[in-house]
């Protein structure tokens, strides 16, 4: 009896040991095993997504880069405390700012793992070319990356030519060992942009896709980085495509204002895509928007940031020009609550049914194309150059007929279009322009020049010991 | 076969045919006379024997004139008495006076403490069960060498962080393994955080019978990959033989804040006067803001009457908002339990009920528990058990720990004083609006009202266990059990909360989690005496597989404003679910021997693969060996009074795996883009990722001297490889670190605990006893030597401790009458911070530690930070200080008396040498930069003015933030404390009272916790390991009254 029994145990202990395989070989279920995650072309639509995903997040253009372009140049100030983007005041150790460049790599790889991984499918005829748009997607997000990399880490082309030093070019998807090359320099790297955007260009569609690179998008790169080159020719003949050739069109006037809460409006050639999933950071727009700190038009806001005093003079002679609305008066006795007394900026008033921290950040506009036409018209004699400044003055002030064309003038438009766009700072350095801070709210009369060196944002000095390859830019320490 | 028949026959003949005498006794304390129950009578040689009853008397029907009668009970010697053909045969059992004999719960199996070779500390039920605590947990403070039990928070219920032996891990827990009754169990926080709560919670302690924590190689690395930081051992109680006794036990108590000098601020009057001074200061150094009002003091005025108006009794009712948010809690307690036994078999079952109250009015916690543990023995080598056990809680609170209007502890402390009293208004109605000049507080008795939070926990386990006696010295035995643990969380704020907007017209969300844990574990014993030698072995299999699954959803803008539940939303906030599978799979063994129980050898083995780890490296073999001389047994040390003494050594690895599930994997990870899936490489993978591995050795010495003094010393060493890391990689790999098997960490220290017997008399006993520990821990190696990561407001670097603060260094109040590199008079000073590496030539002059200045273009002459005062800068004046967060020593002290029925036992705990981070000094110790009406601690008065120039407290300004304490070392406060954790006054009612209510015994207790606490720290000083406190719940002092019957 006791024997049986006792064969029985062991036998039934042996039936589940044996029965084991396999107990040890598991698999998530919130994410997906890199093998399986690439296996169709729908599957690759899903990762096309994914590589817009940080770039609307607050570490990149839903407040680092807006930082960059308006707060480190004239058009933005800090009502109170300090930002080391308005004073210059960014070492290798305060890291905060260097996301912006893990952000673009992160980015980076993602379009490296698509343009890797994607020719494996074999699609039919009818798909081919949403393949092809796919393809082209990563191609262009990574000039995009590139560019942007290029603007923060590297001195303005013009002043050197390239010679100095830009981004680490990674093309394909890199191991922890593989990862540590040096630098380029700016001139290589604005190669690789333009390589990508002519190959983006021959794939990519030309129909609109809100939020993703189209032809059309990657144009106006194409326009955007000929200007940062000096190439006025080229870089007007890219702008006058998308002007002429698009399905974008100039907003009227009476409809400007709102527009803003539009999710793909008329005229915005590319944008982020934010909403309270698709986040644009981690507290639903309480938690490092641009647009938090932008807040108006409540009381007790922890609102920080506010137009410079010298933004909102432009609009002293200009009553009519529909902008100057974008400022919003918070007056302190205008009954209960904390009210600041200061000017903020109303221009981003939420996407439509979310709050004013929730907008999608526009990385491109018509408006900045005929910006763009109009100044490398005026740099190689083109008639029509006036005419395109004059659509984006008069779009504001109907009663303006007619402007001269003039850099004065362009960058008049500039700083009232574009502010809160995060594009100043880099507009001026590129073509060594001048600017003046001296905001009462912050008195810093610093302004700097393309030779200086903090026009280059400094390298991570944490990064730089574990990947001491990376090269320090010059001015700062080591 | 034949084995199984001949002792079949056996047991036929020797119940028909060697009929013989009765015998029947009585077996009795030989100390006090009383009866001893449950006390095992065998007729030495045989199988036959019996238990006493309750009264002590037992009956042997059968038993040969010339036998001998083995008596034995636990805690009592072992005594022989011969028949001799009496019919009544009476024993007097004395008392076992070495302790060191007792049995005590080791990995998978008992062990004598005796010839034990391991580290292991044992807590037995009489220490915890009389504190008025929810959980166990929150009674082991000081109660063992080397073992630190660190509460989160004083709300009812809420987490217990156990440390044992200092800190083995960066990226993976430090956590120990908690095994009940022989099974390793669930633990931890499962709750998504809004209240604390402990899955340990389920365990009333009154159903404990004892805790062992083990400690070093040799006792924990039967546990392989999880053992590194030390294994919980809970057996609960089993039925006892005799029988069946009843118990019932009520006791109420009442709760309320114990540390007086926690976060003490100043006057309403007082706290005037500081905010008028930072307003005057401003406008003096700012003519500007004061030229509208005409004068600087029509300013203050103005400031004061917006932010400091005076009381509007017209409109609210003046309400105390200590008493007004706060209370008295009261906690009550019921349980019921009945035990029982026979040779057939045991029973042991229980119910309990806990009602406790917390200190803020909405603090609640209501616990249900029902546990049945019982077994049978069907014949003499057959035996089957089980336990069921179950919970049910019920928590409901505040959202304790941060600063938020949420948080009744931040508002009390950080933003109401006196002045703004207006909970009520004067009709009587509740305030439901926000305080406008009040930074937008909001009334947090509004706020009670209109806010959900509330997390439910459910537990149930079910073991079932068969053991076989193939022969009396090997054993088979085979255990399946499930644990099933739901947590439910919901939080809401609901239509009229007095919060912002952004949740429309409500908000509701429920989180629900289930892990079920299932392990089959079957084990081999063998145990053998051959002569003077003894022998056992072991070898076992396990197979454990969790099961996990979570849902969440919540909605906002309910359609019926006066909704609780999600389904009410129009707005969808977030719903989904997702779960995951683990597995482990366990072949382990141990082998001991020992010659004449003096000296022994132990050696234990296990090898464990685990679903957490990619298939070539998931296999991993942990082992230890371990050795006791026992020395005391030695003919050449055989001295009157050394009553025994032992020496030990250990040496074994054990192993920690990592957190994460599939950390080895390449796996995408999904979220959203715009209103379409996105999806995007989520890791970097690491198939080469393994467990951290940690050797241990240790040394010990263990003794009793004299009859009354025993004392045990203990060096170990344990020291961690292959340290599960974060590790940076470099960014253009598109991520910032990877987990990686890096760097090395060291932890060890010394043991010392002693106990005195300073009286020991029939009527009268008194002993004290204490331990103390001290645990060196150092970070090895990183990455690279270089590499430093920061970790919130820790550094971790090489040559460091792993709570090492690093933060600006706070240099004190600029007390020259010069500005001091950019410092103005009275304004505070901080280190500069540059770091310089040894012979780096410097690029200013820098200030050593030590005051000596190494001028400009000249090489620096070891690594340092410059010193030289500055203002408060960016990170980069950052640096590493002596500070920190770990105790250099800690420890605990107890004394127990007794006079005849009344028995006196209290306990300390204490620690030293570490300090907390007091993160609310931003707040009320801002120097008058942010002030909406914040209360000021009272560290803070008599700041520094021209004409208090030698203040060590930086000037008051309004709007101008020179630091403050924000992120430097002025926030960090020493953190000494010694407290008294609990005293319990217990009186037996007199034999006589007892009998004639016809009782078994009866008990009435008085049992406090957290009665005393001697320190100097300005904030709570019992704190978690981090020691970062941000407005959490501090201790509560409980004083519980009890009432125990048996029957």
């Amino acid at each position: 009896m006791k024997k049986i029994f006792s064969i029985l145990l062991v036998a039934v202990l042996t039936i589940s040991l044996s029965s084991c395989k396999g107990f040890l070989d598991k698999e998530p279920t919130d994410s997906v095993v890199a093998k399986n995650a690439l296996a169709t072309l729908e599957d690759a639509g899903v990762a096309v997504n994914g590589m817009y995903t940080l770039l609307k997040y607050y570490t990149v253009y839903g407040n680092y880069m807006i930082q960059m372009g308006d707060m480190r140049a004239d058009l933005l100030v800090p009502s109170e405390g300090t930002y080391i983007t308005y004073s210059y005041d960014y070492d290798p150790s305060q890291n905060s700012y260097f996301t912006l460049w893990r952000n673009y790599y992160s980015t980076i790889t993602r379009a490296n793992a698509i343009i890797q991984n994607i020719d494996q499918l074999e699609v039919p005829a009818d798909k081919q070319a949403t393949k092809n748009d796919y393809l082209g997607q990563a191609y262009a997000v990574r000039a995009f990356c590139y560019f942007d990399l290029a603007r923060l880490y590297g001195r303005p082309y013009r002043f050197d030519n390239g010679a100095s030093l830009g981004a680490v070019l990674i093309t394909t998807p890199v191991s922890p060992s593989e990862a540590r090359l040096p630098r380029s320099t700016v001139a290589e790297t604005y190669t690789q942009i333009e390589n990508d955007i002519t190959t983006a260009l021959g794939l990519l569609s030309k129909a609109k896709n809100t939020g993703h690179f189209n032809y059309w998008a990657a144009k106006f790169l194409e326009a955007k980085v000929a200007l940062y080159k000096g190439e006025m020719e080229h870089a007007y003949t890219a702008a006058k495509e998308v002007i002429n050739q698009s399905p974008y069109n100039l907003i009227p006037r009476a409809n400007y204002l709102a527009s803003w809460a539009e999710v793909g409006n008329d005229e915005s050639i590319f944008e982020g895509l934010v909403n309270l999933q698709s986040a644009i950071d981690g507290d639903n727009g309480f938690g490092g928007s641009f647009y938090y700190s932008l807040w108006f038009g409540y009381t007790n806001t922890g609102a920080s940031v506010v137009p410079t005093l010298s933004w909102r003079q432009l609009f002293a002679l200009t009553p009519n020009d529909i902008r100057i609305n974008w400022i919003a008066y918070d007056d302190p006795n205008s009954g209960e609550g904390k009210h600041t007394g200061e000017y903020w900026l109303k221009k981003f008033i939420g996407n439509t049914g979310f709050t004013a921290f929730l907008n999608n950040p526009r990385y491109m506009r018509l408006a900045e194309a005929y910006l763009i036409a109009a100044e490398a018209g005026m740099n190689t004699g083109k008639t029509d150059a006036a005419q395109m400044l004059l659509a984006v003055a008069q779009r504001a002030d109907n009663t303006v007929t007619s402007i001269a064309c003039t850099m004065e003038n362009i960058e008049i438009q500039r700083k009232k279009e574009l502010i809160g766009e995060g594009d100043r700072f880099f507009d001026l350095m590129r073509r060594n322009g001048t600017y003046v801070k001296n905001d009462p709210h912050n008195p810093f009369n610093t302004a700097l020049t393309w030779s200086d060196d903090r026009v280059m944002l400094p390298i991570s000095s944490d990064e730089r010991i574990i990947y001491p390859e990376l090269e320090q830019n010059p001015g700062y320490k080591k | 076969m034949k084995k199984v028949i001949l002792f079949a026959l056996a047991c036929l003949f020797s119940t028909m045919v060697l009929a013989q005498n009765k015998v029947t006794g009585t077996v009795t304390d030989k100390d006090d006379g009383n009866p001893i129950p449950g006390a095992n009578v065998l007729v030495k040689g045989t199988k036959v024997g019996t238990f006493t009853d309750s009264n002590g008397k037992y009956t042997l029907p059968n038993v040969p004139s010339n036998a001998v009668l083995v008596f034995s009970s636990i805690g009592y010697t072992t005594t022989e008495v011969a028949v001799n053909g009496r019919g009544v045969v009476n024993c007097q059992l004395s008392a076992d006076a070495n302790l060191l004999d007792e049995t005590i719960v080791v990995a998978y199996g008992t062990a004598k403490k005796g010839s034990y070779s391991g580290s292991a500390a044992v807590v037995k039920s009489d220490a915890i069960k009389d504190v008025p605590v929810v959980s166990f947990e929150q009674a082991l403070a000081g109660k063992a060498a080397g073992v630190q039990a660190m509460s989160y928070s004083g709300q009812p219920g809420s987490e217990v962080e156990i440390s044992v032996r200092g800190y083995g891990s960066f990226n993976a827990s430090n956590k120990p393994l908690y095994v009940i009754d022989g099974v390793p169990a669930t633990s931890g926080d499962w709750s998504t955080g809004n209240i604390s709560t402990s899955a340990m919670n389920y365990l009333n302690p009154g159903d404990i019978e004892s805790i062992t924590i083990l400690k070093d190689a040799a006792a924990a690395s039967l546990y392989g990959s999880r053992a590194s930081n030390g294994v919980v051992l809970i057996t609960t109680k089993k039925g006892k033989e005799g029988d069946l006794v009843s118990t019932f036990k009520a006791s109420v108590g009442v709760s309320y804040f114990s540390y007086k000098k926690h976060m003490e601020m100043v006057s309403d009057a007082e706290n005037e006067a500081l905010q008028r001074m930072s307003f005057r200061n401003y406008a003096e150094a700012n003519p500007s803001v004061w030229k509208s009002y005409g004068s600087v003091d029509a300013y203050v005025q103005n400031r004061i009457d917006k932010y400091y108006p005076a009381f509007d009794r017209d409109t609210y009712i003046y309400k105390d908002w200590e008493k007004a948010i706060f209370q008295k809690g009261i906690s009550q307690n019921y349980e019921y339990s009945i035990s029982g036994g026979n040779d057939k078999g045991k029973i042991y079952a229980s119910v309990a009920y806990t009602d406790q109250r917390g200190v803020v009015k909405i603090d609640y916690l209501q616990r249900f528990t029902a546990t049945v543990n019982g077994e049978v023995k069907l014949n003499d080598w057959f035996k089957l058990g089980g336990i069921m056990q179950y919970s049910w809680q019920y928590q409901d609170g505040h959202q304790d720990g941060w600063s938020s209007k949420d948080n009744p502890m931040f508002m009390w402390k950080a933003v109401f004083i006196d002045r703004w009293p207006y909970a009520y208004k004067a009709t009587g109605e509740l305030y439901e609006g926000t305080f406008s000049t009040r930074f937008n507080t909001i009334n947090p008795v509004a706020q009670f009202k209109h806010q959900i939070n509330d997390a439910k926990q459910n537990r149930t386990i079910l073991k079932g266990w068969a053991e076989i006696a193939f022969t009396d010295f090997l054993k088979l035995k085979s255990t399946l059990s499930s644990d099933w643990l739901y947590v439910h969380d919901k939080f809401g704020w609901l239509y009229g909360h007095p919060n912002f907007y952004a949740y429309g017209t409500g908000y509701a969300s429920d989180k629900h989690r289930n892990i079920n844990k299932v392990v089959s574990s079957t084990t081999l014993n063998f145990d053998k005496m051959f002569d003077v030698h003894h022998v056992s072995a072991m070898i076992g299999w396990e197979a454990e597989r969790e099961k996990f699954n979570g849902l969440r959803l919540g909605k906002t803008d309910f359609s019926y404003l006066g909704a609780t539940e999600s389904v009410m939303g129009t707005t969808f906030d977030e719903g989904y679910a997702w779960s995951h599978e683990e597995g482990l799979l366990s072949l382990f063994g141990s082998a001991s021997y020992d010659f004449d129980s003096k000296y022994y050898i132990t050696g234990t083995f296990r090898r464990d693969g685990s679903s957490r780890l990619a298939p070539k490296t998931r296999w991993g073999t942990f082992w230890s060996v371990s050795g006791t001389w026992r020395f005391s047994k030695e003919k050449f040390l055989d001295f009157g009074w050394l009553n025994d003494g032992k020496l030990r050594a250990s040496y074994g690895t054990s192993g920690t795996l990592p957190t994460d599930l599939f950390g080895y994997m390449s796996v995408y990870d999904y979220w959203q883009y715009g209103d379409e899936g996105a999806s995007y490489p989520g890791n970097i993978a690491n198939t080469d990722l393994t467990w951290e591995k940690n050797k241990n050795y240790n040394i010990g010495v263990d003794g009793t001297l004299f009859d009354r003094y025993t004392f045990s010393v203990e060096y170990f060493n344990r020291k961690t490889t292959d340290l599960l890391l974060d590790a940076s990689v470099a960014s253009t790999t598109g991520f910032s670190s990877t987990l990686m098997n890096k760097g090395s960490m060291v932890n060890r220290g010394w043991e010392i605990s002693a106990n005195v017997g300073i009286i020991k008399d029939k009527d009268i006993e008194l002993s004290v006893g204490a331990n103390w520990s001290r645990v060196h821990n150092e970070v090895l190696k990183l990455s690279t030597d270089d590499e430093a990561i920061n970790s919130g407001w820790f550094w971790w670097k090489k040559g460091y401790n792993f709570y090492q603060f690093y933060t600006r260094e706070y240099l004190g109040v600029n007390k020259s009458n010069e500005t001091i590199n950019g410092v103005k008079p009275g304004y505070p000073m901080y280190a500069e911070g540059s770091f310089y590496q040894k012979g780096e030539i410097v690029d200013q002059d820098v200030t050593m530690r030590d005051g000596t200045i190494v001028k400009e273009g000249s090489p620096m002459p070891k690594d340092g930070y410059n010193y030289a005062p500055a203002r408060r800068q960016n990170s980069s004046s950052m640096v590493i200080h002596g500070k920190r967060a770990m105790p250099k020593f800690f420890g605990g002290f107890n004394a127990d008396f007794r006079w005849k029925n009344l028995s006196v036992s209290m306990a300390w705990t204490y620690k030293f040498g570490h300090y907390l981070c007091n993160s609310t000094q931003d707040e009320v110790a801002n120097d008058g930069y942010r002030t909406f009406g914040q209360p000021i601690m009272k560290s803070q008065r008599n700041p520094w003015t021209t004409d208090n120039p030698n203040s060590d407290v930086p000037m008051r300004i309004y709007d101008n933030n020179q630091g403050g304490y924000y992120n430097s070392s002025r926030m960090l406060v020493r953190g000494d404390f010694a407290r008294l954790k609990n005293l319990t006054i217990s009186y037996h009612l007199p034999k006589s009272f007892v009998q004639r209510m016809s009782l078994r015994g009866a008990r009435v207790y008085l049992s406090g916790a957290n009665l005393m606490t001697i320190s100097k720290c300005e904030i709570e000083p019992e704190l978690q390991s981090d020691g970062y406190y941000n407005y959490g719940m501090p201790a509560l002092r409980t004083v519980s009254f009890g009432v125990e019957v048996s029957f």
